[in-house]
Order: C-alpha cells, then sequence, then structure tokens
C-alpha cells in the first residue's frame, strides 16, 4: 500500500517537472536570436571601411578640399540599402569627425537612418526591446598627412525580427 | 512467494513507465531543437549577416546539412530553400512556414545554387548584374 502512495507522488513529482522542462524549452526556443548587436558591428566596419582605406580618408569622401558625402548621398557612397519589409527605418548611422587637436569638438558629422533610434542608446539598463548601439572610433590622416579621429555610431532596431 | 512475484511485476512496470516518460521527454526536447521553425531563423539570420559582411567578388558557401535533411523531410525541394529577393534572405524548410531577414549591404547577390548539402551565393556589385 505504502508503494502505491510513493508510486503515485513519484508520478506527481514526474509531471510537474516535466511541465517544467516543457515550459522551459518553449520559452526559450520561442525567443528569437539577437543578432543586432553583430549587425551592428557589422554595420560600423562597414561604414569605417566607406570612409577609411588603409590608413587615408577614401578620396570619394574627401577630395582635400572638403568632404563629398553629406545625407543625401551617404548610403550610395558606402554602398548601403537601409530599406526592410518592417516598413520604417530599423537603422541609424552617424560619423562625426574630430582633428587631432581638438577631440573634443566635431568638425564634420553626417547621419543617415531613423534619428529617433539615437535615444536608445542614452537609456541604462538592460531593456531587450531598445534598438543596439555600437560606438567605435580609429584615427586616418589625409593626403597632406593630418590626422583625424573618425567616430562611427551604428544603431539597429529590428526588435520585432529579434526580440519576443 | 505470490507476493514477492506481484512486488516483482509492480516494479518493472513502475521502471518502464519512468523510463516512457523519460523517452517521450527526450524525444520532445530533440524535436524542439531540430524545428524547421528554429532553423529558419538560424539559417536566415547567419545568411543575411554573411552578406552584410560580404564584399563585391567573394563567394560563400555554406554548409546546410541540417536544412537539406528537413527539407527532405518535409517534401520540400532543397533548391528551393534559400531564396534571395532584393536585401531580403528567406529560408523554407517545410509547407505553410518561412523566415525572412533583411541585409544592409547594397550589393547584387545571384541566385543561390547548391552543391551537395553546400548552398553557394556569389556576391557582385550591383551594376555588374544589371
Amino acid at each position: 500500500m505504502a508503494d502505491k502512495i510513493i508510486s503515485v507522488y513519484w508520478f506527481a513529482i514526474l509531471i510537474i517537472v516535466a511541465g517544467g522542462i516543457i515550459a522551459m524549452v518553449n520559452i526559450f526556443y520561442n525567443s528569437p536570436y539577437d543578432v543586432r548587436e553583430i549587425e551592428a558591428e557589422i554595420l560600423t566596419n562597414k561604414v569605417g571601411d566607406c570612409f577609411s582605406d588603409l590608413g587615408y580618408l577614401e578620396s570619394g569622401i574627401f577630395d582635400g578640399q572638403g568632404f563629398l558625402i553629406n545625407e543625401n548621398n551617404f548610403l550610395e557612397k558606402c554602398k548601403l540599402n537601409f530599406n526592410t519589409p518592417e516598413g520604417d527605418l530599423q537603422y541609424y548611422v552617424q560619423v562625426n569627425l574630430f582633428q587631432a587637436g581638438d577631440l573634443e569638438n566635431s568638425f564634420f558629422e553626417v547621419l543617415q537612418g531613423n534619428k529617433n533610434l539615437k535615444a536608445d542608446c542614452f537609456i541604462s539598463g538592460e531593456y531587450e526591446k531598445l534598438s543596439k548601439c555600437v560606438e567605435k572610433g580609429f584615427f586616418t590622416l589625409d593626403k597632406s598627412g593630418n590626422l583625424y579621429l573618425i567616430k562611427i555610431l551604428s544603431v539597429i532596431d529590428k526588435s520585432e525580427k529579434n526580440v519576443k | 512467494m505470490k507476493k514477492r512475484g506481484t512486488i516483482l511485476v509492480e516494479n518493472i512496470i513502475f521502471i518502464i513507465l519512468n523510463l516512457l516518460f523519460l523517452s517521450i521527454l527526450v524525444l520532445f526536447l530533440v524535436k524542439q531543437g531540430s524545428g524547421a521553425v528554429l532553423l529558419e531563423q538560424s539559417y536566415a539570420k547567419q545568411i543575411a549577416l554573411l552578406i552584410d559582411s560580404g564584399e563585391p567578388g567573394m563567394t560563400l558557401k555554406i554548409n546546410m546539412e541540417k536544412a537539406k535533411k528537413l527539407s527532405e523531410k518535409n517534401g520540400i525541394n532543397f533548391e528551393e530553400v534559400v531564396k534571395i529577393d532584393e536585401n531580403l534572405v528567406t529560408i523554407k524548410l517545410s509547407e505553410g512556414s518561412g523566415y525572412s531577414y533583411s541585409f544592409f549591404n547594397d550589393v547584387e547577390v545571384a541566385p543561390p545554387y547548391t552543391d551537395g548539402e553546400f548552398y553557394i551565393l556569389n556576391i557582385d556589385k550591383k551594376w555588374q548584374i544589371k
């Protein structure tokens, strides 16, 4: 009799454990893979390559007199396509150039994409629904040997595809 | 003697039921991990990120062994698993499902083709094909 009671409890425990495992597995597999950080890294590198080649400012971006890139031709010059099936813009890119002597004040800036996404980068805390931001900086030279710091901020939203 | 026999039968039934229960649980876990929905998402995102990192002139050779097995099991032709339309990668591993993910690299990806369990993607400049 005691054995039967134990086995009834045993199966009750098994059902509870199985229920827990099924619930955990469902939660885990129903959450999409979040690749936005990697995507933002790649976007930053891509924009970096667009501005600088082998340590020198690209001639298609800076001709020695002035900058040939602006908000209207940024996507074309950097060979980017920000169209997504989600409709509204899911990307934001900001590039700032600083002269070596003054790393506080940017003397050239170009922005592209959904400007509203930038605000997400300044919210502290781990909120999955927020856009992912990646900022990188590197030094480069122009043909005359002047040194510049290029800072690139890339932001990717795409929360519908990456967050439940 | 008779009582001993009853205890043995009860124990065997108890063990069999336990094993059955655990087997069902393991099968459930394995099935969940290799489901079409999960693989479609994983492949679509991986291919989109590879294209994002790619440069014109590159050829990407992607091992899609798992996708091949699953698509054949689900009656989908492996040649039709990967579709690239403008800047959208779509993976379809079963009837009535499919997952798409977009890439930002403004390149022309030639129609993908298969080589055994591999998918071959050629990346070109946009003007080269048009």
